[in-house]
């Protein structure tokens, strides 16, 4: 009982953290069209750049700065590349911040080595909140957790209350009506691009303590993030939240479940038939945790193809 | 046209003539270039053709390389597939495979297509490792390639020459595909897929056709591959597989038929020959690709082919200075910008930093100079030989190509 609890708490906060960064993606794509590649590139830029500035500045000041950094290079990115190919058409630009992604990963390794960097959390934020059965529950987790529901209120409010977001989401909504009504809409979807890239940004520099950070990272969650945008339906922000939420959670189960197909088929009578064939069937679930999300994706596909909230297209 | 085909029979007889004057280490960079000639055109006639970006090629091109292997050990080069015909079991896998991962993958188009593919190669590349009896784990599988036919299959010349004609055969084959009527219909899957519906044509099937058949063509580049090296690893199936296809067919340009060819095979020789002299080769080749993607999308070879159709190579004196200015500034550049990557490299490697003691740098050691980390004009004169030759660029580039405003 105890396991299940920490599992879905575990699971609840990865997926909070998954939404950080694959909601950037989603409003980016909702509003230009562009699917950005190297949007995970700016979760593991951050994760570096704040295990750079841990040393110089202190964890948490290092956790401020290396989001705006982030941010600015999300600017550029947007300003001086996005820009330049986006005559060429949506292709162009996938293939683009492909390239990028690219790039930043061999950059990394080139600065920081290709090998995990030493980038932990102080001593003075590793100890554990409370106690569920026998184990400790770290109070990172809570504040990674805390951190990505603060960021998703502020982002909310500023889209739905103030004169900015009613902006941003008539950008988003009907680009060209917002530009001829006399909104900078190239101002916006720089800002929006570049809000989006500190969002991931901030989310690798929390995690990148947590978990590891290697120039790795990158791939791993982009993948991911890229089946959560399928499962919640592309453009859409709830959707997003339940795909990563989903996402976060039946991994950390999966990764805690030690039986296999050979088990489930015993129930019936087929367990020795099963352990017989072997290969897949007498895989255990916890070393499938990986694959998962993309079965899930899979299902999805079948089911509704545009994903759980998205619009036909 | 008449050119065109001279040309085309010079190339040839060039690669058949190639290995009596390469040395073996040469005809194995040969080999490989090919393998990645062939595995970037079967992946163009998905994305360049078709218009479908998949991420996930490696997969195909994976799944055939063990098919082979498994194939070797099985037959043991006897009954009725012989070491020359190996490639057609991992042409047979990769259809298979092609036609399942098809279906779901092309049931969306665009970033969701593109999407799916990487989903489904990682799914692969994730499940490998658990799937010992099928991918070996971490060893891999190998296998041994038998005598047939009269030949050993012992020296790289005759791999050299298996390869060569089953590339150029997959190469006929796929030129004459794209003549056919269901070659046409693949570019009408990229211009405008609503009117092949309208026109009463089934899209999902003929996307699913056109992704097998992709598919087939890596699974048969797989193969050559599991022939060349006699062993096959879940390693192939990574990532960096994918994504080195997707940067060399658009480096050489997908919209011409042989584009995707030339610039796998260039890029696989420049990677063999420079892999000694730089771990930033990687680096390099991500650049390269995010400069062609931004100032010529049609590619090099694509670039290459709109100017002669356009006659553009006129050589008045005023052109031939500029386009002398051009390539002089473009060396200055790539010179600049090398050098301080690999300065950048050194100065950032474990092996330095290890003979960092206190507080006393030493020297970093380049082109058999000492360069001292903390002077200005070890990153000043890279850094300045970049700039100026970027200015340059610009200005010569704006001469040569004044409608144009100056692309860069």
């Amino acid at each position: 009982m105890e396991h299940l609890l920490v599992a879905i708490l575990n699971g609840t906060i990865y997926g909070l953290l998954l939404f950080m960064v694959s909601a950037g993606l989603t409003l980016i794509f909702g509003m230009m069209g562009v699917l950005n590649f190297a949007h995970a590139s700016f979760y593991m830029l951050g994760a570096y750049i704040a295990y750079a500035l841990a040393g110089v500045l202190g964890f948490a000041l290092a956790v401020i700065v290396s989001p705006l950094i982030v941010g600015a290079v999300g600017v550029v990115v947007e300003r001086y590349f996005l820009r330049r190919v986006h005559r060429f058409g949506h292709a162009h630009e996938l293939l683009l911040t492909f390239g990028l992604s690219f790039i930043i990963a061999e950059l990394v390794k080139l600065f920081f080595g290709n090998f995990p960097v030493d980038y932990r959390l102080p001593a003075a934020l590793s100890f554990s909140a409370f106690r569920i059965g026998g184990t400790d529950y770290p109070v990172y987790r809570l504040i990674m957790g805390a951190v990505a529901l603060a960021m998703f209120g502020v982002i909310y409010a500023l889209l739905t209350t103030t004169r900015v977001g009613i902006v941003v989401r008539s950008a988003i909504f009907r680009p060209r009506m917002a530009e001829a009504l006399g909104h900078n809409v190239p101002l916006v979807f720089m800002g929006v691009f570049g809000v989006g890239a500190a969002l991931a940004g901030l989310a690798g520099a929390l995690a990148g303590a947590f978990y590891t950070t290697n120039p790795n990272m990158a791939l791993e969650l982009g993948v991911l993030v890229f089946v959560v945008v399928v499962i919640g339906g592309l453009g859409s922000l709830e959707g997003a939240m339940v795909a990563s939420l989903l996402i976060g959670v039946v991994t950390s189960l999966a990764v805690g479940i030690d039986a296999s197909f050979a088990d489930l088929l015993g129930v019936i009578g087929l367990g020795d038939w099963a352990r017989a064939v072997g290969g897949p069937l007498t895989l255990q679930v916890s070393s499938l945790a990986a694959t998962i999300p993309f079965a899930l994706m899979l299902l999805v596909l079948l089911v509704r193809p545009s994903g759980l909230f998205g619009d036909k297209s | 046209m008449r050119i065109k085909v001279i040309l085309l029979a010079l190339a040839v007889m060039a690669l058949v003539a190639a290995p009596a004057f390469l040395s073996a280490g040469l005809v194995n960079a040969s080999i490989q270039m090919l393998i990645a000639a062939l595995f970037a055109s079967a992946f163009s006639l998905l994305c360049g053709q078709a218009g479908m970006l998949s991420f996930g090629h490696s997969a195909y091109f994976g799944i055939g390389a063990f098919a082979t292997i498994h194939a070797m050990n099985a037959f043991n080069g006897a009954g009725l597939l012989p070491t020359p015909l190996l490639p057609l079991v991992g042409g047979f896998m990769g259809l298979m495979s092609g036609i399942a991962a098809g279906w779901f993958a092309t049931k969306r188009t665009g970033v969701y297509f593109s999407m799916i593919t990487l989903a489904l190669a990682e799914l692969l590349h994730a499940l490998a490792p658990h799937l010992k009896e099928v991918f070996g784990g971490e060893a891999g599988v190998s296998a041994m390639r038998m005598p047939a036919w009269g030949f050993t299959f012992g020296s790289n010349v005759e791999v050299y020459y298996l390869t060569l004609f089953w590339v150029l055969l997959c190469l006929v084959l796929l030129y004459l595909y794209t003549l056919t009527p269901v070659g046409r219909l693949t570019l009408g899957l990229r211009e405008n897929t609503h009117r092949l519906r309208f026109l009463g044509y089934n899209v999902h099937k003929l996307s699913v056709l056109v992704f097998a058949v992709s598919a087939m063509f890596s699974g048969v580049a797989g193969a050559l591959q599991a022939l060349n090296i006699e062993a096959a690893n879940y390693v192939v199936l990574d990532m960096q597989l994918s994504a080195s296809v997707v940067l060399n067919s658009y480096i050489g340009g997908v919209k011409v038929f042989l584009g995707p060819a030339i610039g796998a095979a260039l890029m696989s020789f420049f990677g063999y020959a420079v892999s000694d002299l730089t771990r930033s080769w990687l680096l390099y080749q991500g650049v390269l690709f995010v400069l062609v993607m931004m100032f010529l999308p049609d590619g090099l070879v694509g670039e290459i082919a709109r100017r002669v159709r356009e006659g553009r190579f006129g050589l008045g004196w005023e052109r031939l200075s500029a386009g002398l200015l051009f390539a002089v500034a473009l060396a200055l550049s790539v010179v600049g910008f090398v050098c301080a990557v690999e300065l950048a490299q050194r100065f950032f490697s474990t092996d330095y930093r290890s003979m960092v003691v206190g507080a006393t740098w030493p020297p970093v050691a380049l082109f058999g100079r000492e360069w001292l980390p903390f002077s200005v004009v070890t990153w000043g004169l890279p850094l300045g030989v970049m700039a100026v030759g970027l200015g340059l660029l610009s200005f010569a580039s704006r001469r040569l190509d004044p409608e144009r405003g100056g692309a860069s």
